[in-house]
């Protein structure tokens, strides 16, 4: 199956172990990423400026893939998720900003038909791969790991607008966590925000955000904690000393890609899979999790 | 308006702002704080109360008043996490973030208080069509590493024709009424 895949801004920039993870794990799901040509930003860092640009972003990506003949594009960072999807929810409902960003679109021979079908990696892996397939691309089962998950507010919320998963219950990362055999641990504060959107404004803000949430995530007692966006992975991996400065928490959390962690189980290679990018003490988790 | 018939902030002892009100509520649906009924379910569920005291419902009920220059310059408004909490629970679909976010768009508009970084992610996106360059990174044992050595495809720019059409963008205002 081919469908195209869109990167945004942070996983080409900066979180490289995403991308690389993505790109290992797919095939082996018989899926056939196609980049998108000339892709820019979601607009999701020029809402707060200029909504209208904002939309114009987002639509022109989603019309670059329905201009490659696509009818499926996923799109890996939760920010951008929500962008795609508040775009058609915008476009669909308000007329005359419709016009103005199809007339924006024009100059480039592109145009927005609202037709795609936007997918995020969780809702992807887990109602278009499904179970079945996923547990048979399972080589190396987690059996008998205990791991906390992070869903990331975006792919939440808000549900009027349709979201990948329950806005109050999310399951899907949880099923697919076991579908490797791993156990995911409930906890209170599972859809607490990690703060990132706040660093533009107020850093120290946004580390305690992070670093209560991976404090109460520790205090779970779990293996590693496990997320799926990469502004969520750049607070609780990159900077998760500073959160623990600013919070005066010893932290020590590993923190992975599902993605990541699905390779693992795959029995793909750790360098292939960027596992010697994270920055938070992975290593005991990595030797517990190929044991297995 | 007939200002007799509006409020005065006892603190400042200014008067709403009628043409500015319309201005931001237009963006979110006119109707939409007046839907807000201060159940103050969005303030105890927002993280941004905890760490920086922003209180959602008092933003609603300040722009359904009219003081719409005391929030542009306030910089409360910039201390939303985008969480979207308040706009899931809310039970009359008012969706303050959605109206934070007006603002903030208005406070641009206006050149009133605005952080430097959302400004500079603008011109990161006019340079190269994203919001950086790929950024050499490191690994744990503290080896230098980039795109390149990591054997990923080149990362590639945009052109002047995306370029110019962003530009553009940027200068257009909401003409019509998002339907949030």
């Amino acid at each position: 199956m081919k469908t195209a895949v869109y990167w945004g801004c942070v996983i080409p920039t900066m979180q490289y172990s995403y991308e690389m993870s993505i790109r290992e794990i797919m095939p082996h799901l018989d899926v056939d990423l196609v980049d998108l040509d000339n892709a820019s930003c979601c607009g999701t860092p020029v809402q707060s400026v200029n909504m209208v640009a904002a939309v114009y972003l987002a639509a022109r990506n989603v019309a670059i893939a329905e201009r490659m003949g696509f009818a499926d594009l996923l799109a890996v960072c939760n920010g951008c998720h929500l962008s795609l999807f508040e775009a058609a929810h915008f476009l669909r409902y308000d007329e005359k900003l419709r016009e103005q960003v199809q007339r924006l679109l024009k100059e480039e021979d592109l145009q927005y038909s609202g037709k795609m079908k936007i997918w995020h990696t969780i809702d992807f892996l887990h109602d278009m791969i499904g179970e079945e397939a996923i547990k048979k691309a399972v080589t190396h089962p987690l059996n008998g790991l205990k791991l906390a998950v992070h869903y990331g507010c975006h792919i939440l919320r808000p549900s009027s607008i349709g979201t990948v998963d329950d806005p109050e219950n999310p399951r899907k990362l949880d099923d697919l966590i076991e579908w490797l055999g791993a156990k995911s641990i409930p906890y209170p504060e599972k859809l607490d925000c990690c703060g990132a959107m706040l660093m533009l404004s107020h850093p120290d803000a946004a580390f305690t955000f992070t670093g209560l949430k991976l404090k109460a995530v520790q205090e779970l007692g779990v293996d590693a904690f496990v997320d799926s966006c990469p502004s969520c992975q750049n607070m609780f991996d990159v900077r998760q000393k500073s959160a623990a400065a600013t919070t005066g928490a010893k932290l020590n959390m590993p923190v992975i890609y599902y993605a990541q962690l699905l390779g693992l189980a795959m029995g793909i290679p750790q360098e292939k899979l960027g596992l010697n990018l994270n920055r938070s003490p992975i290593d005991e988790f990595l030797q517990k999790a190929l044991v297995h | 308006m007939n200002s007799s018939m509006t409020i005065t902030d006892q603190m400042t002892s200014k008067k709403p702002d009628a043409e500015l009100k319309r201005r931001v509520l237009r963006k979110i649906g006119e109707h939409k704080p007046y839907s807000c009924y201060q159940c103050i379910k969005c303030t105890s569920g927002c993280p941004s109360m905890k760490m920086l005291e922003l209180k959602p419902h008092e933003i609603v009920a300040l722009a359904k008043a009219g003081f719409i220059d005391e929030l542009l310059n306030s910089g409360i408004i910039w201390t939303c996490a985008i969480c979207l909490k308040c706009k899931e629970r809310c039970p009359q679909a008012v969706a303050p973030v959605d109206l934070i976010m007006a603002l903030r768009n208005l406070a641009v508009d206006k050149e009133a208080k605005v952080p430097e970084s959302f400004l500079q992610s603008l011109s990161m996106i006019l340079e190269c069509g994203h919001i950086s360059r790929p950024q050499p990174t490191i690994t744990r044992k503290l080896e230098k590493i980039d795109r390149e050595k990591l054997v990923l495809p080149k990362f590639k720019e945009s052109d002047e024709r995306f370029k110019a059409t962003f530009m553009k963008a940027l200068e257009s205002r909401t003409e019509g009424e998002s339907q949030h």
